[in-house]
């Protein structure tokens, strides 16, 4: 238990040195070391929070970008379905009016057609009509009633007025006209006399007669005087009839 | 054991063996140092982990006790525990002896400590003030804090020197009286001793330092929460 006091200083001192050296070759080398890899990685965390804040800025701006683009968007369909509605509702609108034209048209020409048909019909009718009397009548028509036209038609001649007889007169003086008497059957000798004389009453003069046989007047007689011509035949009447009656309202 | 061996004399000095076993040993600390720490890197490859390992562990333990101070007291307290245990390990090899088994070298090691604890609770509160901690919490106690540092000191010195030199003893005792392998577990428990004194002698000083710099610490503490 004795104390060797050379030892004891020479250890005190040994062991201050040996302080030293490893402060020198170990602690600090180490420890230097290690706060440079702390700092390294206090950097790194630095700029990753740094970068992290860049990319969470960048990611709002993104959002916000978005977000614009969304109201963009809505605002340009928006836009878009006023437009789409607005030009539908044009269209829609020339097509109904093309359709009211096209209606229009059809219901002219549906119209029209009808009438042409109804006119179509009425001359049917009429012809249909005309024939039928025709051949009614023609069963009907004989001399007698060639005589009775002729005496009608003289009758007629005679409550013509002044002017009328005028008219008459004027075109018979034109020359080289003569007096056609066209009837359905040979006219009988007393009813041409009567005929001429009626005429010759009416034209102030006697014109050269001629006489034909038409036996498509049926009945009566046909006398041309140039330019004019008498129809006191069951044909012309009936045509006159026919035509009349698609005339008339 | 405790008559040491004379090597040789520098001069009037007597170099004894326990004293060329210490410079033995600081020479292998200190090339093992130079040697591990000359390459390194931001890459830590096994070596360097294990060496950054012991160094924050020490580092660690000492934060524990003075979170502000570590850097100052790690290069004394982790000298104390390295060679410390070097040191008590240098007994298991054939022919040496560890220098810890010397009282002459336990109470320069406790003598260190005890300037070093008023050392640093100098530096820390002041002449004066570190003085005055003395006094407190009444100057009655007094002499007893003057005993306590004596006596704490002396303990340190002789705890360390016994256990590792009964260690060593009984295994020399085994040795004779047993045979060759016998004492084998012995230094076993040799090994797990000179761990656990290391550290316990590390850990003392730590603890009288930090009661010595303590009363900073907290004057720190509240001068900073008052700031805050």
């Amino acid at each position: 238990m004795e104390v060797d006091w050379t030892t004891f200083a020479l250890e005190i001192i040994n062991f201050l040195i040996l302080v030293w050296i490893l402060k020198r070759f170990f602690y600090q080398p180490v420890l230097d070391v290690i706060a440079r890899r702390r700092a390294g990685i206090e950097k790194e965390m630095a700029d990753a929070k740094a970068l992290e804040e860049k990319a969470q800025a960048l990611e709002r701006q993104y959002e916000n970008r978005l977000d614009d683009w969304e109201k963009e968007r809505e605002g340009a369909r928006t836009k878009l379905t006023e437009e789409i509605s607005r030009e539908r509702a044009h269209q829609m609108a020339a097509v109904a009016a093309a359709v009211e034209a096209e209606r229009e048209r059809n219901r002219v020409l549906d119209e029209r057609h009808r009438q042409e048909l109804r006119r179509t019909a009425e001359e049917q009718a009429l012809a249909q009509g005309a024939a039928f009397s025709a051949r009614v009548l023609s069963r009907l028509a004989d001399e007698s009633l060639d005589e009775r036209i002729v005496a009608s038609m003289v009758a007629d001649l005679q409550r013509l007025t002044f002017a009328q007889k005028q008219t008459l007169a004027t075109a018979a003086a034109a020359a080289g006209v003569n007096m056609q008497v066209v009837t359905a059957r040979p006219l009988r000798e007393a009813a041409r006399t009567q005929l001429t004389a009626a005429m010759a009453e009416a034209l102030q003069r006697a014109l050269p007669q001629e006489y034909a046989v038409d036996e498509s007047l049926i009945g009566g007689v046909r006398v041309s005087i140039g330019p004019w011509v008498l129809h006191a035949n069951l044909r012309d009447d009936l045509q006159f009839f026919a035509g009349g009656v698609r005339r008339a309202p | 054991m405790e008559n040491a061996v004379v090597v040789f004399h520098l001069g009037p000095l007597a170099i004894t063996a326990t004293v060329v076993t210490t410079w033995g040993i600081m020479l292998l600390l200190g090339l093992a140092a130079g040697f591990a720490t000359r390459r390194l890197s931001l890459d830590p490859g096994p070596l360097q982990t294990l060496l950054e390992g012991i160094v924050s562990a020490m580092d660690n333990a000492i934060r524990g006790m003075l979170p502000q101070r570590s850097q100052m007291l790690l290069p004394f307290i982790g000298t104390l525990w390295i060679y410390v245990l070097v040191a008590n390990l240098t007994g298991l090899i054939p022919g040496l002896s560890s220098p810890t088994g010397n009282l002459s070298v336990t109470a320069g090691l406790a003598l260190l400590v005890f300037l070093s604890v008023h050392w640093y609770g100098v530096r820390s509160e002041g002449f004066a003030g570190y003085l005055r901690h003395y006094l407190r919490p009444s100057p009655i106690l007094l002499p007893f804090h003057l005993i306590s540092e004596v006596s704490r000191t002396v303990a340190l010195a002789v705890r360390l020197f016994g256990n590792v030199m009964s260690l060593e003893m009984a295994a020399l005792l085994v040795l004779l009286v047993a045979g060759l392998l016998v004492p084998v577990p012995l230094l076993m428990l040799h090994v797990v001793e000179a761990v656990v004194q290391a550290y316990i002698f590390g850990v003392l000083a730590l603890v009288y330092i930090s009661g010595a710099m303590q009363s900073q610490e907290t004057v720190s503490d509240s001068d900073q929460e008052g700031s805050s």
